[in-house]
Order: C-alpha cells, then sequence, then structure tokens
C-alpha cells in the first residue's frame, strides 16, 4: 500500500495543475469526454456564453452549444471543429459563429485539439474567442476605405471631366498642342483612378466582400475588348499584340468585370515590362471543367529569387523595378486574389531576359457554394 | 428635348453635366441634394433624373424612397451617377426602381450625352436596360 500512495499524491497534484491551468486560460475553454459530452468548462466560456455550469456539465457539446454560419445557419455535426479534430486526430481552428443563450448570435474563433490516448482520441479541449470586436474593426476599416476612395474620385472626376470637355470643345476650340496636354492630364487621372480601383478591390477580397455575378460570358470577346483598351499602350512602344484563338467557342459561366481585371492586369503588366518592339500574346485553351488563358511576353522576365514571391502584397522584383517605376505591387496580389474568389488558379514559366507566360484557369461553372456569391446588378461605365 | 434633373452635390461637376446636357438641347434643372430634388420634381416634372447618392442633408437612396419612384413615377428614368463602385447601396438603388447606373470618374461628356440619350430613346420604346 505505501508504495502506491505517493503516486496518488502525483496524480492528484497533476490534476490540480491541470484544474488550475484549465481554469486560468483567458479564453473560453471546454473538455470533453471521447463521446463530446462536456466534462469541464472553465469561467470566461460561462460568461462569454450565458450559461450556468451546471446547465453544461454532461451535455452533448454540439447540441447545448449551436455554431452557425454566416448565412446564419446551422452548421452540421460534420463540418463542427470538434467532429473533425476526433476524426482527424489533429488540431482545428476555424472562424463561425455560436449561440449564446439568450439567442444572441456572435463571431468566434476557436480551436479544438483531440486527446490522444494509444492513437485514438479519448476526448477533446475546445478554446474559443469572441472575435465581435476584431470584425467590427475590420468592418470599419473596410467603410472608412470605401468612403476615402470615393472621396478622392470626387475631385478626379471633375479633373477628368472637365478636360475631357475642353478635349470636346465644349469651352471653344483648343489647339493641337493644347488637345495633347489635356489628354496628358485625362490619362494620369485615368491612372490614379485604376490605382482607386485596385485599392478598393483589394479591401474587398481581404474583408470577403467581393460580390461575383455569374453569366455565360465569351471569354475570346472579353480578351479581345481587354487587347483593345490596351492596344494604344502597345503600340507606343511598338510591341505586337494578338489573340491565339481556340478551335472551339470558350463559354463559361463568370463574372465578367472580375475576369476583365484579372486579364487586363496581366496584360498591362506584360506591355509594361516588354522592352519596344517586343511582343505580346494571349492564348485560350479550353480544358474538360475549365479554361487556360495564357499571357506571354518578351518582356524582363522573374528573376529565379524572386518567383516564390511574385504573389505578395507591395512585392516588386528589383530588376522591373530599376526599368520601370510606376508599379505598386499590388496587380498580381490582386490578380490571384480575384482568382481565388472565382475559383481560378494561376501560375507562370518565366525566365530572366527572355520573358514570361502567365497562365490561368477558369472553371467552366465558377463555384456557387463558397457564400460570398451576391446577386448584384453590375454598374459600368457608360463606355463599356 | 427632355427635361432632365441633376441632382449633384459637387458644384463642378453639377455645373458640367448641366453644360453638357443643355448643349445636347435638353432642358436641365439641378439641385444639389435629394430634399432640393423633391421640390424640384413637383415643379419641373422630368423625364429623366441624373442622381448622385453620397449627398449632405439628403442622399440619392432617402431621394428615391421618398419619391417612391416604382411606384408612383414608373415612366421617370433614373440614371445613378456614382464613385461608389459596387456597394450596397447602388443595389439599393435599383431595388428603390434606378435605371441604370454610372460611374463618374470613368465616364467622358460624350458618353454621358450617349447614355441619356439611349436612356431616353429605350423609356419612348418602353424598353429596359
Amino acid at each position: 500500500m505505501s508504495t502506491i500512495e505517493p503516486d496518488i499524491e502525483t496524480i492528484e497534484e497533476q490534476h490540480s495543475l491541470a484544474e488550475a491551468l484549465f481554469t486560468s486560460i483567458g479564453d473560453g475553454a471546454i473538455a470533453t469526454d471521447e463521446f463530446g459530452k462536456i466534462t469541464r468548462i472553465n469561467p470566461p466560456a460561462l460568461e462569454i456564453l450565458g450559461f450556468s455550469e451546471r446547465e453544461m456539465l454532461g451535455n452533448w457539446f454540439p447540441k447545448k452549444i449551436v455554431a452557425v454560419s454566416e448565412q446564419d445557419v446551422a452548421m452540421s455535426l460534420i463540418d463542427r471543429p470538434i467532429t473533425k479534430a476526433f476524426l482527424t486526430g489533429k488540431t482545428i481552428s476555424e472562424k463561425m459563429y455560436y449561440r449564446k443563450k439568450n439567442g444572441q448570435r456572435f463571431p468566434v474563433a476557436v480551436t479544438v485539439s483531440p486527446i490522444m490516448l494509444h492513437g485514438r482520441p479519448v476526448g477533446a479541449i475546445e478554446t474559443f474567442r469572441d472575435i465581435t470586436l476584431e470584425y467590427e474593426i475590420d468592418r470599419m476599416k473596410s467603410d472608412f476605405i470605401s468612403l476615402a476612395s470615393h472621396q478622392l474620385r470626387t475631385p478626379l472626376s471633375a479633373i477628368k471631366t472637365y478636360s475631357h470637355m475642353l478635349i470636346d470643345g465644349y469651352m471653344g476650340d483648343v489647339t493641337p498642342a493644347q488637345k495633347k496636354s489635356l489628354r496628358t492630364i485625362v490619362s494620369a487621372a485615368n491612372r490614379m483612378n485604376e490605382l482607386i480601383s485596385t485599392l478598393l478591390n483589394i479591401t474587398r477580397i481581404e474583408s470577403g466582400n467581393v460580390s461575383i455575378l455569374l453569366k455565360p460570358t465569351n471569354l475570346e470577346r472579353l480578351i479581345e475588348e481587354v487587347i483593345k483598351e490596351h492596344s494604344l499602350a502597345a503600340a507606343d512602344k511598338n510591341i505586337a499584340i494578338g489573340l491565339q484563338k481556340a478551335k472551339q467557342p470558350c463559354i463559361v459561366s463568370t463574372d465578367n468585370l472580375i475576369v476583365k481585371e484579372i486579364l487586363s492586369n496581366l496584360i498591362s503588366n506584360a506591355i509594361k515590362y516588354t522592352p519596344d518592339e517586343g511582343t505580346v500574346s494571349v492564348q485560350v485553351r479550353p480544358r474538360r471543367y475549365d479554361i487556360v488563358i495564357s499571357v506571354s511576353d518578351t518582356g524582363l522576365g522573374i528573376p529565379k529569387y524572386s518567383q516564390d514571391s511574385i504573389f505578395t502584397k507591395f512585392f516588386r522584383a528589383h530588376n522591373v523595378v530599376k526599368q520601370e517605376t510606376s508599379g505598386t505591387g499590388l496587380g498580381l496580389y490582386l490578380v490571384k486574389g480575384l482568382l481565388d474568389e472565382l475559383g481560378g488558379r494561376i501560375w507562370f514559366d518565366s525566365t530572366e531576359g527572355k520573358g514570361t507566360t502567365f497562365f490561368v484557369t477558369l472553371p467552366k461553372k465558377s463555384p456557387t457554394s463558397s457564400g460570398q456569391q451576391a446577386k448584384k446588378p453590375s454598374q459600368t461605365p457608360a463606355s463599356a | 428635348m427632355a427635361k432632365i434633373l441633376v441632382v449633384e452635390d459637387d458644384k463642378d461637376l453639377n455645373n458640367a453635366y448641366t453644360i453638357i446636357l443643355e448643349s445636347e438641347g435638353h432642358k436641365v434643372v439641378s439641385v444639389h441634394n435629394g430634399r432640393e430634388a423633391l421640390k424640384a420634381v413637383e415643379d419641373f416634372s422630368p423625364d429623366l433624373i441624373l442622381l448622385d447618392l453620397l449627398m449632405p442633408i439628403m442622399g440619392g437612396l432617402e431621394f428615391l424612397q421618398h419619391y417612391d419612384l416604382a411606384s408612383k413615377h414608373p415612366e421617370v428614368k433614373v440614371l445613378i451617377f456614382t464613385n461608389m463602385e459596387n456597394s450596397p447601396e447602388v443595389t439599393e438603388a435599383y431595388d428603390l426602381g434606378a435605371y441604370r447606373c454610372i460611374i463618374k470618374s470613368w465616364t467622358a461628356p460624350q458618353n454621358l450625352a450617349r447614355v441619356v440619350s439611349d436612356t431616353l430613346d429605350n423609356k419612348l420604346a418602353g424598353t429596359k436596360a
């Protein structure tokens, strides 16, 4: 008997230590047995959820703690992090919404770790944090950028409108030299506008507010439009630009404004970073489930050491910074983000000094279950 | 020639739209917020309203709610002229009966004149955008 007593003491000490640790966790913490029955819950969890300890202990976790999606739909058992943790034996971290005892919905960041014994789960510990404030700050940041962008555009609209009015003769005749200067003003205002659009789009992607309007889109026609829009820039550098069409029609169900933004970025980059007399060619190739668009140039190429960072925000390769100072390092980051929204992919093949080919895939049917698809009437510039 | 009401708080843009539309032969009344627009529609009975969304005193959405475009004035075409691209406000404007939305900073004067003319043609033909 005497040999067992120290072991019991050690076990009790460890038990107290675990209890103290569990209780002192600042986030909500809930422990369950292997069947998901709540065995322990700490004070912050009770405070966040609004239940008493008596109401929680012994109850089945997924039933007592109601999790819902962003669309306020109850999550199925198989999608709950605790189920995933039990099934995979791995720690699962996710964001979702919980309901308090009074029915109020609030956003949470959840981490569930299974307690493994001899290779099988014998329980789980979930910690969760109320992230209402973080969501609110994100929303405020997004609202601020939208408003700031709008306010920046108002004086820009006046600059553009009056320059155009002068060019079009609304205020009397202007000389060819004056027209040329006015066109420079319009062009600079357009560049500023594009930058504001890019910043707005990035804000939308980062805050999960991209609205997608799917409709059947003839990709070749869309590419031809984009090429036409960039033909002047290409002509200025004597760059030959063209589309190599596919043998069959390339119709996809996608958001044509977003695809236009993606292609416009890739083609504008290709022209910008290709020396005079070079070539930019666009190719479309339908596959079984998707369509591959490639944009090839005979430009500067991406140095090997920069290739892993090319889709990172604000990244610009050293060789292009030397040649062209006006880039922001946001274009490819935006392209990648927009393609993620459409369920597409992007990769490239590049040799420094020889050129680059960017490949983009668009699914023939864009995903509809992402929860980010909101049907909205599209808005277009009147020139579109 | 049509009767067009321009509702735009920015004085420079308001002035520019008035010059452009008058040069196309339209009769134009211009105001600077939704409240002024509500008064103007009573006397002027416009065929088309060029409406900004974000304005002081009364914005474009509030104007559309009070004006009750969809049920009381279905014959009047409202063109939303805004820089709030892809915003929920634009969706709401469509819900309230707006005909088309145009992004100000991308639209040259000749295109504005063309959109107005197309909209008026469609109005006569009784078609939708």
